[in-house]
């Protein structure tokens, strides 16, 4: 295992928590309640021109004949483009995963010679409004002659036909690893239990569908880019790779986002194409995407089989486990994270959970098919991995008659740090006391004679349970640890004014998570100022602060953490001339509700903002040989991977006469380390759990077999609504890390990562009357009815032999 | 191309009290008059498929989907978006209820929730937890788990009575 030197940005001051930990209400909400929030769409620019794309209708095929006159002559229109215009700035956008088995892509802005998916960009169009660029969209003549389409990712493997001719044999991604005595637990096992899991394939769905804006000067060579995208300075940076615009004349802004979720931690054809349009037509130009493109063309997610399996030995310890995941990766690599994101961080991520499992080993495998293309919905990986572990913990319990909760008392590692087969290690959790809490919230003996009563009555009710470890804050060290080299740190810059109040700017872009409060009350707490009395910019410009994308649960971790380092240089200058102005030693001098004071001696104080104005106005009290700048920019990495952990248990109960789940209770205990805000961490609980609930229950891309995408809008693609969500009792616990400011982990996915899981096994708890155990998402009400009438639906049933060496042995 | 769509016609309406007046496209909805002609931005739009709820706005005080009605047909009417909800020096106190119940993330959904909520209120300002559900069923919100929603207007309902302190969703 390699582990990284420590660097200088890696440590962060030690500080008293005044605001951090209390329900600081959002400085966000007031513009956002009042209508004054900025959002992409809500933003002009004088002279701007409105762009549309022409997508194609088809899943897969030849482009025979391309002609845009009727569009170009049509009134309003500026300019129109097909692949062949945009060819000579822009080959495409390049997804390759660094690891050994990744066959790279490259994705065109606009499709040339072949369509592969549904929604694919091939014609772009500029006009005098939105309304006119879609009139002529639809003057575009052109022809294509149809190839077969892939759209199983078995048939895909079988390579009955290509996806896509850049991948001729249909393999996106293909390696795996073994550590431990693997075979050898499978061998001498008690029993083995194994599965097939498929996740259904998803759409993240920010209710702000994606939008650039972007505008170039001529005279002055720069460019200026509004996207509400997660990863700013890496657009910013794909900008200058791609297209050539020089570093130093590019911006990005970020205006307020109405949600990400990972789907906008992409670099998409559209962000690039656009600083071209606009520097074709010589005015700002305007793409704001509908939501029929959005759930078309913006990166789909999470679709995966996963067959996993544990070895266990007579007192039901887990000796093995066996991983084998196969994405379903769509048309191309989405960049940058390519087909990895599901099946290879499904098996390398977490491959062995809360589990004390001493051998492991996977495979991963993805696949092209021409959908589109698969990217980042939080809980990458994770939530297929959490899924089919968790599931079958529960297969594990009912083959050895055990409660859920017994099985991974049994098994959970107890004693920290704990060095996984694979080598990650995980330095401290509470994944045995989140089992033991959890169990309590909900009740378990009483649950059990309640659901017994009731299926008497004919009332089927199920508890599901599904114990997680998140990966948080991604970082360099996070990377390494899991065999990549990928860099990562931000950086903030800390501002005190004269009057003692702050202006913190990061590096990374907000989604509507609450960053600008949660690093406030960091701030306020390293200067020893009131939170009120900071003010934060998340990335509202690649001018300030970098960032390296707000994605992997980073937000409060990272930025906190920069935060923290940054402020801690201000702090050091404040307690310098505190000490000077007290006569005491700046090691004497604490900051503390807006005062500096001499510790224990709190007669003998000033105020920050006294100490703050002396710098700026009056150099007699200043120490000598002392820099007066009260600006500081510091870079922060967290210097281990961290993980964050809890639980969630979810109560349903089955309709048997239309197969509807209801959804009764959800008992959620979550360990993110030191709760910076407790409204905004279960905030972050809920939301991501009810994503989770629609995507095992409502939500659900479907495809036809030619490859048309049938839910292209908000009626077929069904997103959880009020009236079929429950309501949550949650319970923090707090084990802080030793490496991150304040304690602080990420936990931003956790809902989602779990939440799948926690739904499938409520649902086969309600039926095990019924002698059925199901394991494909999204339980549908025909899923759930067939089961009830002793039958499994597996929608995605491929047979064993398609996947051949893939299977578990 | 048809015609049909270019033809225009003067609309005037009132919008938050104000009068606004335009000669427009026929085919203009009103969520984008209101966006791009009375330049509120408040308003948003999530779906155009009238299904997110997120372009709701009043039209003489009932609850409309703004991008599915068009701005001709809102001709001579009075209009109310967000923008109207607080005085402009302090939230109002649904606003203020939904921010001390965390009832928003990134705030997208907010707007419309926020206008069914008011039309729900001004109706039957006693609302039951079920009537709260089913009049805001209707809009979709992606960050919150819409619990802390139903807690905020259940605040607000209960402070507009008296001043009772806020209720936990949980
Ligand atoms: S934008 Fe009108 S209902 Fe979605
Ligand atoms: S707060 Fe983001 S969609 Fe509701």
């Amino acid at each position: 295992m390699q582990t990284i030197k420590t660097h200088q940005h890696m440590t962060t001051p030690v500080i008293a928590a005044r605001s951090v930990g209390s329900r600081v209400l959002r400085s966000e909400d007031p513009r956002l309640l009042s209508g004054r929030g900025e959002f992409i769409a809500d933003i002009d620019l004088p002279g701007q021109l409105h762009v549309a794309f022409v997508r194609s209708p088809v899943a897969h095929a030849r482009i025979t004949h391309m002609d845009l006159s009727g569009v170009r002559d049509c009134e309003g229109v500026h300019l129109a483009w097909s692949g062949d215009d945009v060819l000579p700035f822009c080959e495409g956008i390049v997804g390759e995963f660094a690891v050994e088995g990744c066959n790279p892509t490259t994705m065109p802005l606009l499709a040339r010679g072949e369509v592969v998916y549904v929604g694919e960009p091939i014609a772009v169009v500029v006009a005098e409004s939105r309304y006119a660029a879609e009139d002529a969209c639809e003057l575009i003549d052109w022809e294509f002659e149809e190839l077969p389409a892939v759209t199983d990712a078995h048939a895909s493997l079988a390579v009955l036909n290509v996806a896509n001719s850049q991948l001729p044999n249909n393999l996106g991604l293909k390696g795996g690893g073994s550590f431990g005595d693997v075979a050898g637990a499978f061998e001498r096992a008690d029993k083995v239990v194994e599965g097939r899991y498929y996740t259904g394939r998803v759409s993240a769905s920010p209710m702000e569908t994606r939008g650039v804006i972007a505008k170039y000067g001529w005279a002055s060579k720069s460019v200026q880019v509004w996207s509400n995208t997660q990863m700013p300075h890496f657009l910013r940076y794909m900008l200058t790779a791609y297209l050539g615009f020089a570093e130093q004349d590019v911006e990005v802004i970020t205006p307020d986002t109405g949600g990400g979720f990972g789907q906008k931690a992409h670099v998409y054809p559209e962000e690039l194409i656009l600083p071209l349009l606009s520097r074709e037509v010589d005015c700002p130009v305007k793409w704001i995407e509908d939501r029929r493109e959005n759930l078309m063309a913006a990166a789909h997610a999470h679709e995966q089989f996963i067959d996993i399996a544990y070895a266990l030995d007579n007192d039901g310890r887990i000796t093995g486990v066996r991983t084998h995941a196969l994405g379903d990766g769509g048309a191309y690599h989405a960049p940058p994270w390519t087909m990895a994101v599901e099946p290879w961080c499904a098996v390398v991520m977490t491959p062995t959970g809360i589990y004390a499992a001493p051998t492991a080993e996977y495979t991963y495998t993805a696949v092209a098919t021409n959908k589109t293309p698969v990217g980042a919905y939080r809980g990458v990986g994770y939530m297929a991995g959490t899924l089919a572990r968790e599931c079958l913990a529960d297969d594990a319990a009912r083959a050895l008659g055990l409660s859920p909760f017994d099985f991974r008392r049994l098994n959970v590692v107890r004693e920290f740090p704990w060095t996984n087969p694979q080598g990650i290690v995980y330095d401290e959790g509470s994944w045995l006391e989140s089992i033991d809490v959890v169990e309590q919230m909900v009740d378990y003996p009483a649950f059990l004679q309640r659901q017994s009563e009731l299926r008497k009555k004919g009332r089927y009710l199920g508890l599901g349970l599904s114990v997680f470890v998140e990966s948080s804050g991604e970082s360099t060290a996070t990377s390494l640890e899991h065999g990549l080299g990928d860099v990562y740190h931000d950086t903030a810059t800390v501002r005190l004014g004269p009057n003692g109040t702050a202006n913190v700017a990061i590096g990374l872009s907000a989604q509507g998570q609450g960053l600008a409060t949660t690093v406030a009350q960091m701030a306020a707490d390293t200067l020893g100022i009131n939170v009120e009395d900071v003010s934060v910019d998340t990335a509202r410009s690649t001018a300030h602060a970098y960032g390296s994308g707000t994605l992997g649960s980073r937000g409060a971790v990272i930025a906190s953490g920069a935060v923290a380092r940054a402020a801690g240089v201000i702090r050091e200058k404040v307690r310098a001339v505190a000490a000077s102005m007290l006569e005491a030693s700046p090691d004497d001098i604490e900051l503390v509700d807006g005062q500096a004071m001499i510790k224990g001696v709190s007669s003998s104080s000033v105020s920050v903002a006294d100490v703050a104005t002396a710098i700026y106005f009056d150099i007699d009290s200043w120490p000598d040989d002392f820099e007066p700048s009260l600006e500081a920019t510091q870079a922060y990495d967290t210097s281990r991977a961290m993980f964050s952990n809890g639980a969630h248990a979810i109560v349903v109960e089955l309709d048997p006469e239309t197969g509807f789940i209801r959804f009764e209770n959800v008992y959620s205990v979550e360990d993110c380390g030191t709760v910076i805000n407790p409204n905004i961490v279960e905030g972050q609980i809920r939301g991501g759990v009810v994503q989770g609930i629609g995507a095992s229950a409502f939500e659900e891309l479907a495809y036809d077999e030619s490859g048309q995408l049938l839910t292209t809008t908000f009626l077929d693609y069904g997103l959880p609504t009020m009236d079929v969500v429950p309501p949550f009792v949650i319970h923090h616990i707090e084990t802080p890390s030793k490496h991150s400011a304040a304690g602080v982990k990420g936990m931003g996915e956790s809902g989602l990562i779990a939440a799948p899981a926690a739904v499938l096994n409520a649902v086969n708890d309600a039926l095990s009357p019924f002698g059925v155990v199901l394991r494909d998402l999204p339980l549908t009400p025909e899923k759930v009815l067939a089961a009830m009438a002793g039958g499994v639906i597996t929608t995605s049933a491929p047979t064993a032999e398609a996947v051949g060496e893939d299977r578990p042995k | 191309m048809s015609d049909t769509p270019e033809e225009r016609m003067d609309v005037s309406m009132s919008i938050n009290g104000r009068t606004y007046r335009a000669n427009i496209e026929v085919r203009k909805t009103l969520a984008d008059f209101i966006r791009d002609d009375a330049h509120l931005s408040g308003t948003k739009l999530g779906c155009e498929h009238g299904v997110c709820g997120a372009c709701t706005v009043l039209l003489n005080d009932s609850p409309a989907r703004s991008c599915l009605t068009l701005a001709v047909q809102a001709n001579g009417d009075q209009v109310r978006t967000v923008e109207s909800l607080s005085d402009g020096h302090d939230l109002s106190p649904l606003q203020q209820a939904f921010r001390e119940q965390h009832g928003l993330q990134c705030g997208f959904c907010t707007a419309g929730i926020l206008m069914s909520a008011s039309a729900l209120l001004e109706e039957n300002p006693h609302p039951t937890r079920g009537d709260i559900v089913d009049t805001v069923s209707g809009s979709l919100c992606r960050c919150t788990g819409y619990q802390t929603i139903i807690a905020a207007i259940e605040q607000a309902a209960a402070e507009s009575v008296h001043d009772s302190s806020s209720t936990e969703d949980d």
